[in-house]
């Protein structure tokens, strides 16, 4: 499983970090909401015996970007740090990187390694960036 | 792949059913001050396993991984861990509807009813290893006493008295029991006992439906209760 806790550090990890792995994330959050095992397979469109797998961590691939994101949205939880700590990458930022395939990556290489802190100034300024040359 | 050990036959103490069904009450009584409301059926086993007891359940491939072809369902006690075979998964298999809910009272009635006299005992305190075999492996053709004790609970849990007495009442309109012999007999084995069993299962799927058990363990259940009889006591008045 791929692990991108490092690549999004500005999202809170509080509740990823205390959790081996996004089965135990995943039955922990579902558990902590109230929500059985069977009742929570149902309102995620999903076979029991299936989300058991996922939270057990016994299947070969992890559940798709748009199942992950339905788990997330029914928990409350953050949708892009689920995806990325199942393994996966949402349609979304599959689009982002296609539209733009050598500024997208270039981008994304020169913010690894940044602070938190400094990863969010950078999207505030990407945000204002955006703003103005909307203004133009 | 790990072969779970069977426990040996007898390793428990005798419980008189009296004692089992209060221990099932305790239960019941402990999710409905947990809700703050009464306990209505069918008894949502599942929310009592992970949501008060704690305990962690899973659906998985038990006769791959305990090497047990009849292998139902299985208890951790030192990782607070169930898991239930995937044939039982009543999503795919919906004739194990019944099997499934019991299967899980079962083992909360392991975990009720033995954990305690299996912690007090020195040579069992393996069975709490992490990642060490499950302390009981229910398998549907083994039932030696702990086994017999823990489908006790599992049907009084799952079948109240006075919740089963309430709906009788509320199908057939009395608390009058129903005659065996008085109920038709569509399928003949040649055996009057199976013959019968099969009357009353067909009879009582109605409350089976309700409870969310198989016809068999209704049927057993009513029989105990005494709403299924061989013959009526006549009424004084």
């Amino acid at each position: 499983m791929v692990n991108s806790r490092l690549s999004i550090p500005w999202l809170d990890l509080n509740m990823a970090k205390s959790h081996h792995t996004f089965g135990d994330l995943l039955r922990a959050t579902r558990v902590a909401k109230g929500y059985s095992l069977r009742k929570f397979a149902q309102m995620a469109d999903m076979s029991p015996t299936y989300l058991s797998q996922v939270e057990q961590g016994k299947i070969e691939r992890p559940p798709t970007a748009d199942r992950v994101q339905k788990m997330a949205e029914l928990l409350g939880q953050n949708v892009d740090e689920w995806i990325a700590l199942a393994g996966r990458v949402s349609k979304e930022m599959e689009q982002i990187l296609h539209s733009n395939p050598e500024g997208m990556p270039a981008l994304l290489r020169a913010a690894k390694g940044l602070t938190a802190a400094q990863l969010k100034q950078l999207v505030e300024e990407a945000e204002r960036k955006k703003e103005s040359g909307g203004k133009r | 792949m790990a072969r779970a050990r069977t426990v040996s036959k007898d390793k428990v103490p005798f419980l008189p059913d009296e004692r089992i069904e209060d221990e099932a009450k305790l239960l019941l009584d402990e999710w409905a001050e947990k809700q703050s409301d009464p306990i209505t059926v069918p008894v949502p086993i599942e929310d009592i396993i992970e949501l008060h007891l704690g305990l962690e359940f899973s659906i998985s491939d038990l006769k791959t991984e305990l090497g047990h072809s009849d292998v139902l369902g299985a208890i951790w006690f030192g990782d607070r861990r169930i898991k239930v075979d995937e044939s039982l998964d009543f999503n795919q298999y919906p004739r194990m509807r019944g099997r499934y809910f019991f299967t899980l009272a079962h083992e909360v009635g392991h975990w009720r009813l033995h954990r305690q006299h299996l912690a007090e005992d020195p040579n069992a305190l393996r069975l709490f290893d992490k990642d060490g075999e499950p302390a009981f492996v229910c398998r549907s053709t083994e039932k030696p006493r702990e086994e017999w004790q823990a489908d006790t609970f599992a049907s009084l849990v799952l079948m109240p008295k006075q919740l089963v007495r309430d709906a009788w009442c509320d199908w057939r309109g009395t608390d009058d029991p129903v005659r065996i012999g008085d109920l038709p007999v569509c399928d003949f084995h040649g055996k009057i006992e199976a013959d019968q069993n099969m009357a009353m299962e067909r009879f009582c799927k109605p409350m089976a439906e309700r409870f969310e058990v198989s016809a068999q363990a209704m049927r057993i259940r009513l029989q105990k209760l005494g709403l299924m009889v061989e013959e009526i006591e006549p009424k004084l008045f």
